[in-house]
């Protein structure tokens, strides 16, 4: 992907964002421009289509996960003293949910780390260096209301209300598809497409692709997909593409068998949203079908209460983002294909615990980055702030010191061999911190 | 996808009063049309607005006889089955916005219910109460009721964790949004500090017994406080009740707070009008807000005027409304709600169960690619006739020829105005095959499917 071609490559998002560039469409009430700014002719093509690129996973932590107990600082004194009841053992703590010691410093809780030994959850992928922590990370914008900070960082630029778009929508933007005629290059593994993936050309939210059918007779389906495409052909957009990548994808689906498939390495997903969507992402992958990027969700962490990362709710939540991220690093990544996944939350929590056993809305927190590409078996952090109460933002949260979009840069960038940085995270000069390989 | 824009309307929707029936409604049937054709666009608006006066007596009734657990208190359904409890509420809910008379009510009852979301997974049977004692009470009453309704409900109090809160740890979770979500907005000029310092005022809000609202003076934060410009003085525990004062305070400056008459109008405006109101609009709404003390109904009147309406985009049905329609279109006999309330979660919309509390989006790149789960729901609905669950009747659309078939669909889906492209497809359809009940019903199906019954 070294060759660099500023002509017009004639691929066909290419010349569909040039022409949204370009037109001013009296239907739409947001311009174009506003959608895609000025600098977009810019843009540089590969000519390269038989590409060696990842597939990407992006998962969403909605509600603001705590670092603090997913990767745990126990060599930090003030980790203790901040949480009374609701810390992790040290490792070498005797007692039986003590944490799984990384690397001197921080450790995985046993809802990370599958039991007191390290055995499973997300060991295997970090022993393996497949997996990398990032920790005191999240966004510049120090928003602690959830649907400011979500937006912001879905969107890849921080307090820009005129920019609707996702970073991960503009990279699919911004690069030709893996497969020329694939129907679908992305979906959102949810009833309505994720921030993240709004501006991305073919790509649908897909609550359950296991079972994506317009119903109805065997006989006539076919007939009626047909008013469909008919009906819609004159629509205003977005529908109409919708329903077109919808009518192609009910017919893509139908010939992947989702029911039969097994599982390599004996991976098994937990059954739960989180674990099914994996299961069905990976599923695409290997179907070969063009899939080229997949937006997860997993709620649940805004643990404002009774938060029991030891045995109660967000031990839970842990232990079902931990086992179903390990089912697909073993199904999908151990076995070789070429995928990253990267994980991030809208911002951390407080330090301290709250008089409810659970911390409320604070600033850094930890991502996490997986796959083969990724330079991982490591925990890192720029200078890590420490949590004594001066060195803490606003006197109360972990400091923010790597820009998540730092992170996903690199990733777009070197695993995803998408040279438009400047497109994909607007106004934003990363630093490349050396996590690929 | 260009996401974040407008759709001009159908060049059909020629008509204003249509376009009011199709904003006040969920779907224009026949019985509708006639009516505000009968009314005028004033008239009609004015007769929605004010629903007290609008019989509801049949639906009602139903409501009662299907869904008895609705009318208990929460001391009852505390130990009522919570699974029984949360079918009631979803599928009364549906069931009044597809059969009652009071359309716009509710409409109102929707949007509200999405502004003061909550999670019947977090606060269960407590909802119940909520919905009736704070939504549907205040739906077209006045906003400042309704906020200080909401601050003393139970199922709010829970599900934004203020009954966790107390002097010693106040927890910042309600404190933060009912500034963000249900009053200021999140640029309404609120700081961290006024979050910390507003749930500090209201320690000692909480809940007993089974639900029930307590001002619990013991755990209230007596030391003075400082925000949004206000100083509350130092207390004592020996003021006992009267320390509920300093929250009720903080509410009635919420309520007359400038940035509060911008945010409900801004939301009003989209949701009745617009999803991109102008900067005028929210002016001339606000400015109502203000006169009226946050009267709903003096500013919807101001919302859906003849001027604005007609040149007004069109809006995508969300799951519930474009289910709904589809009741009100193919009006059933329904015996049981427990299929089309399955169904409702398929398309991706199941009723009190957004967990965060910014309720469901209502914006068209969230909604606009999820088509398939509605044509496969056009498929189930259009196909029911079940003497148990859900029965539509395709007698009167089998009564004539096929195109008479068609002119009955205009009239039932799509208040006379059906788009020429769909009145063709569905034409070609069914001459398709032999017309008989599977052809009708496949045709309703593609009429339920098709673009313009997504929109309103």
């Amino acid at each position: 992907m070294d060759e660099r071609h500023e002509e017009d490559c004639g691929c066909q998002e290419y010349n569909e964002l040039s022409r949204r560039q370009f037109l001013t469409s009296a239907a739409a009430g947001v311009s174009a421009a506003a959608v895609f700014p000025a600098w977009l002719p810019k843009i540089v093509m590969s000519k390269n289509y038989a590409s060696n690129r990842d597939i990407i996973v992006s998962v969403f932590m909605r509600g603001g996960a705590d670092g603090l107990s997913l990767v745990a600082p126990f060599a930090d004194a003030n980790y203790y003293t901040s949480r009374s009841t609701i810390a992790i053992p040290r490792p070498d703590a005797t007692a039986g949910t003590k944490g799984v010691n990384l690397d001197g410093f921080f450790m995985f809780p046993q809802a990370m780390a599958g039991d007191a030994a390290g055995n499973g959850g997300l060991m295997p992928a970090f022993k393996a260096t497949d997996l990398l922590v990032v920790h005191a990370t999240g966004q510049l914008n120090n928003s602690r209301s959830h649907f400011d900070a979500q937006r912001y960082m879905e969107v890849g630029k921080p307090v820009d209300p005129a920019l609707v778009t996702g970073w991960l929508g503009r990279h699919l933007a911004s690069i030709p598809p893996l497969n020329p005629t694939a129907p679908l290059r992305a979906l959102g593994v949810a009833n309505g497409l994720q921030k993240t993936l709004v501006g991305a050309p073919k790509t649908l939210p897909i609550a359950d692709p296991t079972n994506y059918s317009v119903g109805g007779a065997a006989a006539t389906q076919t007939q009626r997909l047909g008013f469909m495409q008919t009906d819609y052909a004159g629509a205003e957009e977005p529908l109409k593409s919708a329903a077109l990548d919808a009518t192609n994808t009910v017919n893509l689906l139908k010939t992947v068998n989702f029911a039969g498939y097994k599982t390599a390495n004996n991976a098994v997903y937990p059954n739960t949203s989180f674990g099914r969507a994996l299961r069905s992402v990976a599923v695409l992958i290997k179907s070969d079908v063009g899939i080229e990027a997949a937006q997860v969700d997993i709620g649940g962490w805004d643990t404002h209460s009774a938060q029991d990362p030891l045995a109660g709710s967000m031990f839970r939540t842990m232990q079902d983002f931990s086992n179903s991220l390990a089912a697909f690093y073993a199904d999908v990544i151990a076995t070789g294909y070429s995928v990253t996944v990267v994980a991030v939350s809208e911002f951390g929590r407080n330090v301290r615990e709250n008089g409810s056993q659970g911390t409320d809305h604070g600033r850094g927190t930890v991502m996490f980055a997986m796959g083969k590409g990724i330079a991982g078996g490591r925990v890192i952090t720029k200078n890590w702030p420490g949590l004594a109460r001066e060195n803490l933002e606003s006197g109360q949260d972990l400091k923010v010191t790597v820009d998540y979009r730092d992170i996903l840069a690199e990733i777009v960038q070197k695993r995803l061999a998408n040279p438009n940085l400047s497109f994909v995270f607007p106004s934003w000069t990363p630093t490349m911190l050396g996590v690929t390989r | 996808m260009r996401p974040n824009e407008t759709v001009a309307a159908f060049a059909e929707w020629e008509s204003t009063l249509g376009r009011l029936v199709r904003r006040v409604t969920y779907g224009p049937t026949v019985a509708e049309t006639t009516k505000a054709t009968q009314l005028g666009f004033q008239g009609y608006l004015n007769y929605q607005l004010n629903y007290t006066r609008i019989n509801d007596d049949a639906v009602e009734t139903a409501v009662a006889s299907k869904w008895p657990l609705l009318a208990q208190s929460s001391d009852v359904l505390f130990s009522s089955d919570a699974g029984q409890v949360r079918a009631q509420l979803q599928e009364a809910t549906i069931y009044r916005a597809a059969f009652s008379q009071r359309q716009l009510y509710h409409r109102m009852v929707e949007f509200w219910s999405d502004h003061f979301n909550q999670d019947m997974d977090k606060v269960g049977y407590l909802l119940v109460a909520d919905m009736r004692d704070v939504i549907r009470k205040h739906a077209l009453g006045k906003f400042p009721d309704m906020l200080k309704a909401s601050a003393h409900s139970p199922s709010m109090l829970a599900y934004l964790d203020q009954t966790q809160s107390r002097n010693t740890a106040p927890n910042q979770n309600y404190a933060r949004e009912i500034m963000e979500l249900h009053t200021l907005g999140v640029d309404g000029g609120y700081t961290q500090d006024d979050v910390a310092a507003l749930s500090r005022v209201l320690t000692g809000w909480t809940i007993q017994g089974r639900g029930n609202f307590v001002f619990n003076p013991a755990i209230h934060d007596w030391t003075a406080k400082t925000l949004l410009g206000v100083t509350i003085p130092a207390g004592s525990p020996s003021l006992g009740q009267a320390g509920i004062n300093e929250g009720e305070q903080m509410l009635e400056l919420l309520v007359n707070h400038p940035s509060t008459a911008r945010y409900i109008s801004t939301k009003m405006l989209m949701w009745l009008l617009t999803p991109t109101p102008t900067e005028t609009q929210i002016s001339a709404i606000a400015s109502v807000y203000k006169a009226t003390g946050g009267d709903i109904k003096s500013m919807i009147r101001a919302i859906l005027n003849d001027a604005w309406l007609p040149v007004a985009p069109m809006k995508l049905r969300r799951p519930f409304h474009f289910l709904v329609a589809s009741l009100r279109s193919t009006n059933p006999t329904v015996t049981t709600m427990t299929t089309i309330n399955g169904q409702l979660n398929n398309l991706g919309q199941g009723l009190f169960a957004w967990d965060t509390p910014d309720g469901y989006p209502d914006k068209i790149e969230y909604w606009a690619g999820n088509i398939v789960p509605r044509w496969g729901y056009a498929s189930v609905i259009s196909a029911l006739n079940s003497t148990t669950s859900v029965a539509v009747d395709t007698t009167a659309y089998r009564a004539g020829s096929p195109d008479a078939a068609v002119d009955l669909i205009d009239q039932n889906f799509f208040g006379g105005e059906m788009p020429l492209v769909t009145r063709n497809a569905l034409l070609t359809y069914i001459k398709g095959g032999t017309f008989n009940d599977t052809r009708v019903r496949e045709t309703i199906g593609l009429a339920v499917s098709a673009n313009a019954f997504q929109w309103y």
